[in-house]
């Protein structure tokens, strides 16, 4: 079982990285941003759950409430936001081979690894921080006189912050109906180690 | 998990950490009323001040006051939602902490690095010094209203996780079920629980819009060819500054909830109109601050007709219930008046006459005319000065009870209610006189209103001073104490 | 907690905040022309012998330039926006120019990088803005390779618009009169433009 989604994990990664769709996400700011890399990090995650039991005693001991763990989620998912990354991404595959291993290993494991030990407020406190700042990253995409990825156009750029607004206000939304109407998943109350709950249940804000 | 278990847990006293908050908060709110009597002395000119130094000092005053106000009204909160909800003492010095580091950060970025954009830091102001203030001095105090605002931040999420583990939902916890009839008497939560709800609910949205505008803010400052629309930017600053604000009355009328009933043997009764008017205030206010935008023809014009009906809406279905069951609390319960109990009750009665003029310049035909009068200060100052500081007066003099100095307290009671009435009064004739707000130099016949002004002013921060002397020298035996029962 | 915690923190935020700061040229700039920019200020830097021709038809190579600076633009002749400003803007420059003596000795070139635009369409443009060769060349690469060198040694990106046409960086290059890249300007207003090129070139 462990096996299969590991195999799966590695699956969708070489997929991922075939040129034609490696070329086909990159060659819009939105496919890039909005689901290439979320992609990525998502696959890391996956890894961390399978290989939850094999963390090292040390690792987990030093991980203390997740803080290592998700400070490093939070320098590397801004690190892939930087126009001049995304810039180098595109036009260097060296650059991009190295996007399509620290997505998945510097960010989604430790994402996957370091939230279920976050006690409620640091989860709920990592949620309000990501939601204003990818509205700020939208805005200032929106408000950039010119443009700041080479590699793409200033309507692409223009989407893209659309999109970015349109996720943090989702996101938002969700999460306050959510805690409005007390809806968490059962996985999260009880053991979010056995499933793969936590993402969802970081939605819940307890 | 009990409560006093989590109570127990912490090592730290949360009494004690409730005082100290109202330590901090007495001695600001002193010092900002004295920048307040400077300003009215200027204006009705028996001391003399360069208009330069009255802008730093009105500044001052109101980004102090407005932080202040949210400081003591959070403790307000805080000590009687704990009654309720498991939440954490730690956190909640947190938040102190990083308001006293935020508030160093910003009086550095205003005295040193001569910072002088407002406190509304209007974009893109911050950037735009002319030469006047750096960019580390605009940057200072752009990290400072975020250590402010990570601090609120930490203290409503906790108390938000508190209220889930209890109560399940925000919805539960606000009392939609009681609400609209639902419930099959099945009993609501209590008020502070709902109160506090609605204060968290408003305020975590709010901050989340300040924080975005904060970030762009920050990145306009060092790249400045990020830029943004100011039209927007502006919006999004009165959301959250507006919210903030807004939300401290609804904050310290917990007291009021608490404090009332427990000196008039009397319980507070909730029924579904007191629910239903929490989650419509809980609606409106986060959409009040368009009236701030009143001026602003770039707006269209629907959000103009809409900002006025909320704005004129806003507070008043959670100001008619608290009304109405403040008078049934009191009405023949043989309350025997004391402090503590007068002070809460003259909060409420200061927010509800502070309403009135503020529902007045709410309308758009008397916010042409009189949103730049004194006219605004006075609504503002009515529900803030004798609601909101009386509210929070009263649950100082409650938390520090010892009835030998009753007497004392009742002098300060009455030299701050006399004077707060004659304070505002000045400023509220002054306005309907059309005498702008924002003036340092003030012409010979407004000079009346400013005289009679600073008289009121002068008499109110003596009362105040009384009675947070008072609060000073009962601390030491409040902190091992417990809440007084009647 | 164990011993261990301060460690990784301390390894992941010195790692994090390192890397970022490497990405930004310590936090100053964020997009990749930004980090051109910065880098070519603080070094400038040698540019290609490649191979020109004007739209007289003239081959030239910008080492023929030295000892006189000259300001660069890319350009594609069929532009309708972008490319119409910058030659706005080199006109105006050139009026600009023409009252000093010290000004006259900066020369300009719109280098175009499509591989379409023959004698005939440099020369049209040219005509548009009034551009005299030698003064002011609209010139193209000799050969494919030419080309290549040129755009990968000014960093200038171009990919197509979706509507037949390209997008590329709208800068403005100063060569130095010792042969050298030596600043990338944003475009702008060309009195100021003027101001701050004739500050790198002939100081
Ligand atoms: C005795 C106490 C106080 C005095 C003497 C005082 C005095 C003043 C004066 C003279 C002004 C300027 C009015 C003008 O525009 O001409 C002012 C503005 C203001 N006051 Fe007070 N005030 C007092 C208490 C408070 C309190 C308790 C609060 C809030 C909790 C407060 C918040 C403000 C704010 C937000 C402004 C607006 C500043 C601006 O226009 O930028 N004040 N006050």
């Amino acid at each position: 079982m462990n096996a299969r989604l590991l195999a799966a994990a590695t699956g969708s990664w070489l997929v991922l990285w075939l040129p034609p769709i490696r070329h086909t996400l990159e060659s819009d700011m939105v496919l890039h941003m909005a689901v290439q890399v979320p992609l990525l990090i998502m696959l890391g995650v996956l890894v961390a759950v399978v290989a939850r039991d094999r963390e090292p005693r040390w690792l987990a001991d030093a991980d203390w409430l997740g803080i290592p763990g998700i400070v490093a989620v939070v320098l590397g998912t801004s690190f892939w936001m930087l126009p001049r990354a995304l810039d180098q991404a595109v036009s260097d595959p060296w650059a991009d081979l190295i996007k399509f291993l620290s997505l998945p290993l510097l960010v989604g494991v430790p994402l996957g690894l370091s939230w279920r030990r976050m006690p409620p407020l640091g989860r709920a406190f990592i949620w309000a921080n990501f939601i204003p700042k990818l509205g700020a990253i939208g805005g200032l995409y929106l408000g950039a006189p010119t443009r700041l990825c080479a590699y793409y156009r200033l309507d692409q750029q223009e989407l893209a912050g659309w999109t970015l607004i349109a996720i943090a206000v989702a996101l938002g939304m969700t999460w306050f109906f959510a805690a409005f109407v007390g809806w968490t998943p059962s996985c999260a109350k009880q053991s979010p180690r056995r499933s793969g709950g936590f993402l969802i249940a970081a939605v819940g804000g307890n | 998990m009990t409560i006093a278990a989590t109570a127990g847990r912490t090592a730290i006293n949360p009494r004690a950490a409730v005082l100290a908050y109202l330590a901090v908060s007495g001695i600001v709110l002193l010092l900002m009323m004295l920048l307040g009597l400077t300003m009215r002395l200027a204006q009705a000119q028996w001391i003399d001040v360069s208009p330069d130094f009255f802008y730093v000092v009105m500044t001052m005053h109101g980004a102090g006051m407005v932080g202040i106000a949210g400081l003591c009204s959070a403790a307000v909160m805080w000590h009687f939602v704990r009654r309720h909800v498991p939440v954490s003492t730690a956190v909640f010095l947190t938040n102190l902490v990083f308001f006293l580091i935020g508030a160093v950060l910003i009086l550095g970025a205003g005295f040193i690095g001569g910072f002088g954009a407002a406190w509304t830091f209007l974009f893109p102001l911050p950037a735009h010094s002319g030469g006047l203030w750096s960019v580390n001095a605009a940057a200072a105090y752009l990290v400072g209203l975020i250590f402010i605002g990570v601090g609120f931040l930490l203290l409503h999420l906790d108390i938000a996780r508190g209220i889930l583990s209890v109560y399940g939902g925000l919805g539960a916890a606000l009392g939609v079920k009681q609400a609209f009839g639902l419930a099959h008497g099945e009993e609501g939560p209590p008020p502070a629980v709902t109160a506090s709800t609605m204060a968290l609910i408003a305020n975590i949205l709010g901050i989340l819009v300040g924080a975005a505008v904060l970030i762009i803010s920050l990145v306009n400052l060092y790249v400045p060819s990020f830029t943004f629309n100011a039209l927007a930017a502006k919006n999004l600053i009165y959301y959250f500054g507006h919210t903030f604000i807004n939300v401290t009355i609804y904050m310290a009328v917990i007291a009021v909830y608490e404090i009332l009933p427990i000196y008039a043997h009397r319980a507070w009764k909730t029924n579904w109109a007191f629910y239903l008017a929490w989650v419509l205030s809980t609606v409106f206010v986060l959409t009040v601050y368009t009236h701030h935008l009143l001026m602003d023809f770039a707006m269209p014009t629907w959000t103009l007709v809409a900002g006025q009906v909320i704005s004129w809406l806003s507070g008043l279905p959670v100001l008619l219930v608290t009304a109405f069951g403040t008078l049934t609390v009191v009405y023949r319960s043989g309350l025997r008046w004391n402090p503590a109990a007068a002070l809460v009750f003259l909060g409420v009665a200061g927010w509800a006459i502070g309403v009135i003029p503020a529902i007045a310049d709410g309308t758009i035909a008397v916010n042409s005319v009189m949103h730049n009068t004194q006219w605004v200060p006075g609504h503002f100052h009515t529900y803030l000065l004798l609601g909101m500081v009386a509210m929070v007066l009263g649950f100082m003099t409650y938390l520090t009870n010892p009835q030998s100095r009753y007497g004392v307290a009742w002098l300060g009671y009455w030299l701050y209610l006399l004077g707060g009435v004659v304070f505002v009064l000045a400023f509220l004739s002054a306005g309907s006189a059309s005498v702008p707000r924002r003036y340092a130099v003030h012409v010979a016949q407004w000079l009346p209103y400013d005289r009679i002004g600073s008289i009121g002013a002068a008499c109110a921060i003596a009362g105040v001073l009384i009675l947070i002397v008072r609060f000073f020298v009962g601390m030491r035996t409040a902190a091992s104490a417990q809440d007084p029962s009647g | 907690m164990t011993r261990g915690f301060p460690v990784l923190l301390a390894f992941v935020l010195s790692i994090g905040i390192g890397t970022l700061a490497f990405e930004t040229d310590g936090f100053r700039v964020v997009t990749s022309a930004g980090a051109r920019q910065l880098s070519i200020e603080r070094a400038p830097q040698g540019v290609p012998d490649a191979q020109l021709v004007d739209q007289d038809g003239t081959p030239f190579t910008l080492a023929d330039y030295k000892g006189r600076p000259v300001l660069i633009d890319f350009i594609y002749t069929r532009c309708p926006t972008i490319c119409t400003a910058l030659g706005d803007d080199f006109a105006r420059l050139r009026q600009l120019m023409g009252g000093t003596r010290a000004h006259a000795a900066i020369d300009l070139l719109s280098i175009s990088f499509d591989p379409t635009d023959n004698r005939a369409a440099l020369r049209l443009y040219g005509d548009r803005f009034g551009a005299k060769a030698p003064r002011w060349r609209i010139a193209a690469a000799a050969d494919q390779r030419a080309r290549a060198a040129l755009l990968h040694s000014f960093g200038v990106v171009v990919i197509p618009d979706g509507l037949g046409g390209f997008i590329h960086n709208d800068a403005v290059y100063v060569v130095d009169a010792q042969g050298r890249l030596a600043r990338i300007l944003d475009s702008d207003a060309p009195d100021r433009l003027l101001a701050a090129a004739v500050q790198v070139a002939a100081p």
